[in-house]
């Protein structure tokens, strides 16, 4: 039995009004102190509840005890979907069964994450239940943010009608749900490899070979199919034979690499460089392998976790689930994940970091042995001073000092051939990465 | 200074890209930039609010919030107002009437300085504190006011009282339990006024909470059925407990008269004791009823209770 505020300060005034009116001696006082303390006993009374630890019995048998009203209330709940997207909305419906031959009035609360608004309906219910009966509630959460999340559990308690005590129990019910971060529509990305993989398909990259798309014109060699000879180029060339060269189609390998140590969640919640790295992971992804290219992850916080690189569907929800588990933690640097992944990536092949730049004195190092080995490295940098600056967290003064230090990192790393972009919150994931890439 | 600083860092990056020109930053920044100022403040909206408890929030350990917003008063709230106020109303008089200066703090002082009659001011002026401060309490719901007329309330009954029941009124009746049953009503008064005026806060935060759309509540009716019913029982059952409690130096003799038998002696002598009849009996009555109490919750009473009711029904 709990007791609240309320029954807890008529307990008090009861208590020091009987002992002053012993000590002055006063019956008014006495009398007051009694009605209260009556008046306590009784909702005490009747919220038919004792307390079961002066029965002398264990701990484990008190919830039977307990339930006598609450026990016999059963809660079911469905979701509408186990996985979803950022700014989607998830229905839930949760039965509730009185299996008692008595009514209950009872407050029924369904404990959604903190992130999480209730759109529609509402989770916090009282209600008169029939006996033996069962009733639905309704209500729709908006997900704004990408994460494992839980439903549950399901709050149900009882209390006296002046809510003066309550008793509480917690329904074990918990349905869990993934959202996912949001992807935006990439038109062209704009990467395409150097290397080629083994097995061909249907994407261009930039070597001639035996695809389908033009590449450019050459003389005629020697063991040229007939098929592949530019008449017109031939008979404009003044008589040499010329060729016609087509892209060479081949899947490549796209390796995303997400900073998410500590220092990528500054800013907001909803707001910072963690969030926005994920959400461009996920449309980057998306679109890679839509070209039938091969996407590797890496997400580093205290420790590296990395998803093989891998083609088709399959791989977008392993890469989606795993950028919906990242979170902000550690400080690895940059450089222990590139020496650790370096071995494994073929020359040549994308790398596109996600980073704040921020806290990690490796990370020219990392560009430069990674540009060294002759990698496409672009890096799209959130700018958390941006975030923090509009949250209103950062004076103007170290916003000044800090840009300019990260301004001059970011020369830095355009000097060691890195394709670099600072991604302003407002700035479209598309418009970042043509920034990036020159175009 | 700030003003000075160039935020759009490009320059000329050709010779590093293949005669591509990149920008390092994004137009928006141009835009920022534009806005700066030399000041280098902290603005107003980035500090935080604070709210540093008063020192009645301190000494209840919580907040006394007065001006929690509410929606206008429904029905049941309004109905709970109404209540309250004439609980407050009767409470008032019965205060008045059954509350004599003599005995205060008040009326020791006044003695003392030789101005006599302020003592009766300031005891009708802290129940007229009471009643004023009550009645916008419950109106305009406000907790403070509410907590000022119960403590005003509660201060101009504490007095020496030298252990007999004594009437400000001389109309009011001399006899024992008529005194008895009358200083039963003031406290059930009491009691009631302030559950009804905490009510009125609590269903206006309820009603609030329903029509913001946090709260969905499924049988309103049967809801407030109950709350008013136990309305009606509970200062019954409190004023019963209390009575006999009051009476127990009429309860004790009557007793000890049944298992005397022959003689009446040992029980006329108890009807005659003035520890019975004192504040002293009051207590160990309090002490009889309250440990019949203690062991039906010692015996688990209200849940043999409720089992045998789900068995039952």
């Amino acid at each position: 039995m709990a007791w609240s505020r309320k029954s807890a300060m008529f307990a008090s005034l009861a208590i020091a009004l009987y002992l002053l009116g012993l000590v002055l001696r006063n019956q008014q006082l006495v009398t007051v102190a009694v009605v209260l303390l009556s008046f306590l006993t009784w909702a005490a009374f009747m919220s038919n509840h004792a307390d079961v630890s002066s029965s002398g019995r264990r701990a484990e048998e008190e919830r039977k005890n307990e339930g006598v009203q609450l026990n016999s209330i059963v809660a079911l709940r469905k979701i509408s979907s186990s996985r979803i997207f950022e700014d989607g909305e998830i229905e839930v419906t949760l039965r509730l069964q009185n299996k008692s031959n008595l009514p209950k009035i009872v407050e029924v609360r369904d404990r959604v994450p903190e992130v999480m608004r209730v759109k529609k309906g509402a989770n916090y219910v009282l209600m008169e239940l029939g006996p033996q009966r069962e009733t639905t509630i309704s209500y729709t959460i908006e997900t704004p943010l990408r994460g494992f999340y839980t439903i549950g559990p399901v709050c149900i308690r009882i209390q006296d009608a002046f809510g003066l005590f309550h008793n509480e129990r917690e329904v074990n019910l918990y349905d869990d749900f993934l959202v996912f971060p949001k992807m935006e529509d990439i038109k062209d990305a704009l990467i395409k490899s150097r290397v080629p993989k083994i097995f061909t398909g249907a994407v261009n990259i930039r070597n001639p070979g035996e695809g389908s798309n033009f590449y450019n014109l050459r003389e005629y060699i020697p063991g040229d199919p007939m098929k592949k000879v530019n008449w017109a180029a031939t008979a404009r060339s003044g008589g040499k034979m010329m060729v016609n060269e087509y892209e060479r189609d081949a899947v490549s390998d796209i390796i995303i690499i997400i900073d998410s140590r500590s220092v990528s969640e500054t800013g907001p919640v909803s707001r910072n460089s963690l969030v926005y790295s994920t959400r461009a992971a996920a449309s980057l992804s998306q679109y890679f392998l839509s070209r039938r290219d091969s996407v590797g992850l890496v997400v580093y916080s205290d420790e590296i976790v990395s998803v093989d690189r891998d083609t088709g569907k399959k791989q977008l929800y392993v890469l989606l689930t795993k950028l919906a588990g990242a979170i902000a933690k550690g400080n690895t640097p940059l450089k222990v994940v590139t020496n650790r992944i370096m071995p494994h990536i073929n020359r040549g092949s994308p790398i596109i970091i996600l980073s704040p730049l921020e806290d990690d004195s490796t990370i020219v190092d990392a560009v430069r042995d990674l540009r060294a080995r002759n990698f496409d490295v672009t890096v799209l940098s959130p700018s958390s001073l941006e975030f923090e600056f509009d949250a209103k967290r950062l004076d103007r003064t170290g916003y000044e000092v800090l840009k300019t230090e990260r301004d001059i990192l970011m020369s830095e790393l355009r000097g060691l051939g890195a394709f670099v972009m600072d991604w302003e919150p407002d700035m479209m994931l598309n418009t970042a990465l043509a920034g990036a890439r020159g175009f | 200074m700030a003003d000075k600083v160039k935020v759009d860092g490009g320059g000329d990056t050709s010779h590093l890209y293949e005669g591509k020109k990149v920008r390092s930053s994004a137009p928006s920044r141009k835009k920022a930039a534009g806005r700066l100022k030399s000041s280098t403040e902290i603005p107003k909206d980035a500090i935080p609010e604070i709210h540093v408890p008063s020192f009645i929030e301190s000494f209840f350990g919580g907040p006394v919030v007065s001006k929690q917003k509410f929606l206008p008063a429904d029905r049941m709230v309004s109905s709970l107002q109404i209540g309250a106020a004439s609980s407050l109303l009767i409470l008032c008089f019965l205060t008045l009437a059954i509350t004599p200066i003599a005995g205060t703090a008040w009326f020791a002082i006044s003695n003392m300085i030789g101005i006599t009659s302020l003592a009766g001011l300031f005891h009708l002026s802290l129940i007229v504190i009471g009643l004023i401060g009550g009645i916008y309490g419950v109106f305009q719901r406000d907790k403070r006011a509410m907590l000022i007329s119960y403590v005003a309330l509660i201060l101009v009954t504490i007095r020496f009282a030298g252990s007999t029941v004594e009437f400000r009124f001389d109309f009011l009746p001399d006899g024992e339990i008529a005194q008895k049953f009358i200083l039963i009503l003031y406290a059930v008064f009491l009691v009631m006024y302030i559950e009804l005026s905490s009510g009125v806060i609590r269903f206006s935060m309820l009603d609030t909470s329903i029509r913001m759309n946090e709260v969905y509540v499924m049988g309103v009716n049967k809801i407030t059925r109950r709350y008013h019913t136990s309305l009606a029982i509970a200062p019954v059952i409190a004023g019963a407990v209390a009575l006999m409690t009051l009476l127990i130096n009429l309860i004790i003799p009557a007793i000890v008269d049944i298992f005397d038998g022959s003689s009446d002696v040992a029980s006329e002598r108890l009807r005659e004791s003035v520890e019975l009849t004192s504040v002293y009996g009051v207590a160990l009555g309090t002490a009889i009823v309250f440990l019949i109490i203690a062991i039906m919750f010692g015996v688990n009473l209200p849940l043999r209770i409720q089992q045998m009711r789900e068995r039952n029904a």
